[in-house]
């Protein structure tokens, strides 16, 4: 594989190339996904249908009704996580950065915990209450977060960081609270949502998820050639005549916004945003046109495989995905590190 | 610009659609359902709902219990579709089971609202306190068709708990410090039905009301609420002498507690008296030989 790490170099076919690779590997892991789990299921049997039909055919059922369902939900929360991931760290110019950096985790797990803790008995739209007040609180913490950090002036960019830091543990403090005053059934409700909660969906809501998640990556990408000269240093930027503030309040809202709806979708899922990005700029370049694509697609993959390994390692019973993304992403980067850093300089 | 609009327009569309598409899609829910005396595929989501359904006679309509189901031993042999907290879904409906009994904990309601989206029939029980059981039971015996020996078995358990209480009769001055967890200390409270079981063979909970059903407690609290004895649970992969050795020690620098000094700790077996089920008489009985044991001498 050649490795153009010179944004100069990436043409239109090159990136339809790639990106059609990527969609490739990304429907090969979907459908070989699709055949692993605990319960063994067969191609012929899912699509054939016995002429007495009063019985149910539970390879069906179990393949359209949940299987089906839960590799899209988790195709398109790797998707957000992982695009989300690539903005937060152009924007905060810090390799660092996940989607959770600036406080959407806590603002979401404190939302969820009130949401369990009230014992709430409604749906909005299909969604849980947990699904509504991670939303909401998602979307509350990392608005707080930008208004501290915006208020802190020029360097603002170490004001967000410092903000996020503080509300994370803040709302840690107030989850903490919570969670010791609460009867201990409703803490472990709370905690395997804490660790990704992947379920089958609704057809609804797996369509209008796809659609905001859709949605907001194409706008990501609609403004990549602008985050290229973001990620030059915001001085250079404005010095070229880019209006820098609009740019990044834009961007910040999207990544926010699709980050936010992941983390109601499936809970917190942790990894994703850091590794999927990082492996992609070290392999193929730190330019955000390919950058969003890419990370879309294998983001989804990588979503999808570790699922399948959290649906299935314990069987009978199930992991929370957390903790395979962590356990599957954190040697994988390292190795990634390893092997392209020397190679590579991004973000100095 | 136009590119924005181009964006908003096609997101707009897709929504639409989506909204189009799941109106036309009519919710169908499925005819099969079955009445109670037909009921023949059933799957437990919790130990004590095995025991039930084995207690009711429902050996062979048992067709999924969690890992943890291991009491009576034919449990174990039954196919397993994940454990109480985190359930597999699609070994569920592999199971094709026409009745799904889950506990009304968070977790399990929520599977229970999953499984009735796709079409499956679901029984859940609150089993909290002692009442909470023998409605259950009553419940569960209603669902299956068996309420003639749901009633049996809740007239035995009554039965069986009223012996026990004559025995013990009504002296209630022994202090119970009931031991969840040792490091950190939690205790069961008074809204708990081990409470229950406690005031049943005669003891009172040395802890009084709490916030918490098992309160995290400090040593300050140990030595105050004095109790005369103290109970800890072993689960079944440990090794109860041990254990007690190992609370013998913990509990020696508690040394002006009337339960250390009299040498009064005991450690015994958590699936009878944790899990709320028909054995509850046995768990009692239990308990009561670690209060009274002079009644049980004889």
């Amino acid at each position: 594989m050649k490795n153009e790490t010179m944004k100069g170099l990436l043409t239109p076919g090159i990136l339809a190339r790639r990106t059609a690779l990527a969609a490739a590997v990304l429907v090969a892991v979907m459908f070989v996904c699709s055949f692993i789990g605990s319960e063994r299921i067969s191609l012929k049997a899912v699509f054939y249908t016995a002429p007495d039909s009063t019985t149910v055919n539970p390879d069906h059922e179990i393949f359209v009704r949940v299987r089906l369902p839960r590799i899209i939900l988790a195709a398109i929360v790797g998707a957000a996580l992982a695009c989300s991931g690539v903005t937060f760290q152009a924007l905060l110019r810090n390799p660092l950065a996940d989607p959770y950096i600036l406080g959407i985790s806590s603002g979401a797990a404190l939302g969820a915990t009130i949401a369990v803790l009230g014992g709430f008995d409604w749906t909005l739209w299909g969604r849980s209450p947990i699904a509504v007040f991670a939303f909401a609180g998602g979307l509350a913490a990392v608005w707080l977060v930008w208004s501290i950090g915006r208020m802190t002036g020029k360097f603002y960019i170490t004001g967000l960081l410092l903000a996020g830091v503080v509300v994370n543990a803040f709302f840690s403090a107030i989850i903490m609270f919570l969670t010791s005053i609460a009867k201990s059934q409703q803490v472990h409700a709370t905690i395997f949502w804490l660790m990704g909660n992947m379920v089958e969906e609704d057809f609804l809501v797996l369509w209008i998820g796809t659609g905001c998640i859709a949605g907001g990556i194409t706008a990501l990408f609609l403004i990549s050639p602008q985050l290229n000269v973001l990620s030059l240093g915001e001085d250079d930027a404005r010095s070229i005549g880019l209006n820098t503030t609009g740019i990044q309040t834009f961007a910040f809202t999207i990544a926010a916004f699709i980050t936010a709806v992941a983390v109601s979708l499936s809970g917190l899922i942790g990894f994703v945003g850091l590794i999927v990005p990082h492996a992609i700029r070290l392999i193929f370049g730190p330019d955000h046109r390919q950058l969003f694509p890419l990370c879309a697609i294998i983001g989804a993959a990588f979503l999808v495989g570790a699922d399948t390994v959290a649906r299935t390692v314990v069987a009978p019973a199930q992991l929370p995905v957390g903790i395979v993304t962590a356990i599957v992403g954190g040697p994988f980067f390292l190795v990634l590190l390893i092997k392209y850093s020397r190679k590579v300089h991004w973000y100095k | 610009m136009s590119k924005w609009l181009w964006l908003l327009l096609m997101i707009m569309a897709w929504m639409g659609l989506g909204l189009t598409i799941s109106n036309s899609q009519h919710k169908q829910i499925k005819g099969n359902q079955v009445s109670p005396n037909q009921i023949s595929r059933i799957v437990s989501m919790a130990p004590n709902l095995t025991e039930i359904l084995f207690a009711l006679g429902l050996d062979n309509e048992i067709v999924g219990v969690t890992v943890s189901s291991d009491y009576p031993p034919t449990a174990k042999e039954k196919r397993k579709i994940g454990n109480f907290w985190q359930p597999n879904i699609e070994a569920i409906m592999a199971t094709r089971p026409d009745l799904v009994i889950t506990l009304g904990f968070d977790q399990q309601i929520n599977l229970a609202h999953r499984l009735k989206r796709i079409g499956y029939t679901c029984l859940t029980v609150r089993i909290e306190k002692i009442k909470d059981l023998f409605e259950a039971i009553d419940a569960i015996g209603t669902a299956v068709g068996k309420q003639q020996k749901a009633h049996q078995l809740i007239s035995d358990i009554r039965a069986k708990l009223d012996n026990l209480r004559a025995l013990v009769g009504r002296d209630k001055t022994l202090k119970v410090l009931w031991v969840v967890q040792r490091e950190p200390l939690r205790v069961a409270g008074r809204d708990t039905f081990i409470n229950e079981l406690i005031e049943i063979v005669g003891g009172v909970n040395a802890i009084g009301p709490t916030i918490h059903k098992y309160p995290p407690i400090g040593a300050e609290q140990v030595i105050a609420c004095r109790p005369d004895v103290i109970i800890e649970t072993s689960e079944q992969h440990q090794n109860p002498p041990a254990q007690l050795r190992q609370a013998m020690q913990y509990w020696g620098r508690f040394d002006n507690v009337p339960a250390v000094t009299n040498k009064r700790i005991y450690v015994i077996p958590a699936d009878v008296v944790s899990r709320l089920g028909p054995r509850l008489s046995l768990g009692a009985e239990t308990v009561a030989r670690c209060l009274r044991p002079e009644l049980f001498e004889k």
